[in-house]
């Protein structure tokens, strides 16, 4: 008994069990937001509040969600908006990250720290002079703006974190395929880039995510509500809801669930990028 | 394009590197080509607009001449009236005190799960993981969520609070404006935690185990091997963490935006909250252009001390 005690405690299970109850104390909020949403609205206000609601409530997705016409059509925008960043982003990011990795031009470390230095480019900074630029262009409440703007998010960290995935990849393959006829470009597609697959669902996945959730620019390039993503309409039905926390804890967690279901999916794809991208290498 | 170097001896190595090496020479402008389309992106969308911000700010640009395009030439007008702005001072106050309370907890939860999490034990990379989420979260989601748990009347950490005995009454955190700065600081931490935590995680696992094997045959203990082997080493680290999150901090605006609007009153006006609020509020376009100005050119300062000190950690 005593022994598979010590078994127990050598394989860290005790360590185990205190994980799980910094991840249960940590995502505390996010649990709350999931249960409010299931409540019913008398269920909001009783003390002391239940931590899993009984009975368990759809109310508030049927009619703030799913029944509110904006709500849908802001979902749509964002999607729109998430996977033109993404697709704009890969084919920005790629080509460039493969430049500075593997043909190690003359000014690439310049290149690179400029990216460096635009990816703390504070949103708003831009926003201004985005605006001002979107609207001589026309593009002031459009699908393109709100791609090109999240897009400058997206691009510095996507290049950032691209480049050691090609710097991994042999010189002698391209070398190789070049002796064999082969152009840059075609060796860039055809030998090159399916080796860096991981690197670029990596990136797929975060400007994905990034878009998504991104709020300055969806707040300052669209004055019609026909273009607002979720965010924006998140933001204004919280002055519109008042109290009603079931509704706005439902459109919450429906704006978290695709951050949720790309996050489950490809995990280890996102831990990964985020210490590079966030660091130099 | 092509490189047309197919000989029929290319198996020999010598050949074969030589024969390389004159495309790869050959093709080297239209090199850049593969770079033109980001730095034509980066160039339309990025530094115009910080030299459009910068030009604007030395206008006297207002609604009227917003769009005509001509407002009148003032030179550092617009800064000499921020740098006098009771707002602008008090926005930039706030800001250091955002920041500063949030890194300083940031930072040392992060370290403290950092170090938790270096240990290895069954499923810690999972739970880890998990931690993440609070960091991906749309920060509307997240500022939303805290306006909930922080309400006055049924907030659940009014709740924790009362029912621990730590406070006789709730508070209405985000109202009061008192508190209201502290509330959104909270929110902050709290997205914050598991990017330190990554980080310098990764700082953890860099330091080889023969150094702590090594502290271990000559007899030290835990504590003495975490102050004179774990923090020596996780300096360089710590301070590029903290230098990033100074960055990213004090840039901070939509958590802020969402959770109070920078109210009540002016308790939560953060130097990026009033810039907006000059620029798409107030339409104050020169004024707001320049407090961004000023914003970037703080931002940039820290960057340089960034650059600067993992250049001198990388030459050491």
């Amino acid at each position: 008994m005593s022994q598979s005690l010590g078994r127990w405690r050598n394989a860290g299970y005790g360590s185990t069990l205190v994980g799980i109850l910094i991840v249960i104390v940590f995502l505390f909020p996010v649990f709350w937001m999931v249960s409010t949403s299931l409540k019913s609205p008398a269920a909001i206000f009783a003390t002391p509040p239940a931590l899993i609601p009984t009975p368990l409530v759809l109310d508030a997705y049927r009619d703030a969600v799913a029944g509110d016409p904006a709500v849908v059509r802001a979902i749509g925008t964002s999607l729109v908006i998430s996977v033109g960043a993404m697709l704009l982003t890969l084919v920005l990011a790629a080509p460039a990250a493969y430049g500075l990795a593997q043909l190690r031009l003359p000014g690439g470390a310049l290149v690179l720290l400029l990216l460096l230095i635009t990816q703390l480019l504070p949103s708003i900074v831009i926003a201004g002079p985005l605006f001002v630029l979107f609207t001589r262009l026309h593009l002031v409440s459009s699908y393109q703006a709100l791609i090109l703007a999240d897009t400058t998010l997206t691009l510095p960290f996507a290049v950032i974190v691209l480049r050691p995935f090609f710097l991994s990849v042999p010189r002698d393959l391209e070398a190789a395929a070049l002796v064999d006829g082969a152009t840059r470009w075609g060796s860039f597609f055809r030998i090159t880039l399916p080796l860096v697959r991981a690197g670029l669902v990596t990136v797929a996945a975060f400007s994905f995510l990034f878009a998504w959730g991104e709020f300055v620019f969806a707040l300052s390039l669209t004055t019609s509500e026909d273009f607002q993503p979720v965010t924006v309409a998140l933001n204004r039905l919280i002055g519109q809801y008042g109290t009603q926390w079931n509704s706005l804890m439902a459109i919450s967690t429906t704006v978290a669930l695709p951050i949720i279901a790309v996050f489950a999916g490809l995990q280890r794809f996102i831990v990964g990028g985020l210490t590079t991208g966030a660091t130099r290498e | 394009m092509a490189g047309t170097a197919v000989s029929p001896t290319r198996d020999s190595p010598m050949i074969r590197s030589a024969a390389a090496l004159r495309p790869l020479r050959r093709l080297r402008l239209a090199d850049y080509l593969f770079l033109l389309p980001a730095l034509l992106f980066v160039g339309a969308t990025m530094l115009y607009p910080v030299y459009a911000n910068l030009r604007m700010s030395l206008y006297d640009v207002s609604v009227m001449t917003f769009l005509s395009g001509n407002a009148p030439f003032v030179g550092f007008t617009n800064y000499q009236k921020l740098a006098s702005d009771p707002a602008f001072l008090h926005a930039l106050a706030l800001s250091l005190l955002f920041t500063v309370g949030s890194l300083l907890f940031q930072f040392t939860i992060g370290f403290a799960l950092a170090l938790f999490f270096n240990r290895p034990f069954p499923g810690n990379g999972a739970l880890r993981a998990l931690l993440l989420l609070a960091w991906l979260l749309p920060t509307v989601v997240s500022g939303s969520l805290f306006r909930w748990m922080l309400d006055g009347d049924y907030g659940v950490l009014n709740f924790a609070l009362v029912r621990l005995g730590l406070l006789s009454d709730g508070r209405y955190w985000l109202i009061d404006p008192g508190t209201a700065l502290a509330g959104t600081i909270l929110a902050n931490v709290w997205v914050g935690i598991p990017f330190n935590m990554a980080l310098l995680l990764a700082g953890l696992q860099g330091i080889p185990t023969v150094l702590y094997e090594a502290a271990r045959v000559d007899g030290a203990s835990s504590w003495q091997q975490f102050r004179s082997l774990t923090l020596p080493l996780m300096r360089p680290v710590a301070l590029s963490v903290l230098l990033l999150g100074l960055i990213y901090t004090f840039k901070v605006f939509d958590l802020i935006y969402v959770m109070t609007k920078g109210g009540p009153v002016d308790a939560t006006t953060t130097l990026p909250i009033y810039t907006y609020k000059l620029t798409f509020e107030f339409f104050r376009f020169g004024d707001g252009a320049a407090a961004a100005t000023l914003l970037l050119l703080g931002l940039v300062v820290v960057a340089l001390v960034y650059l600067w000190a993992s250049r001198r950690e990388e030459m050491a």
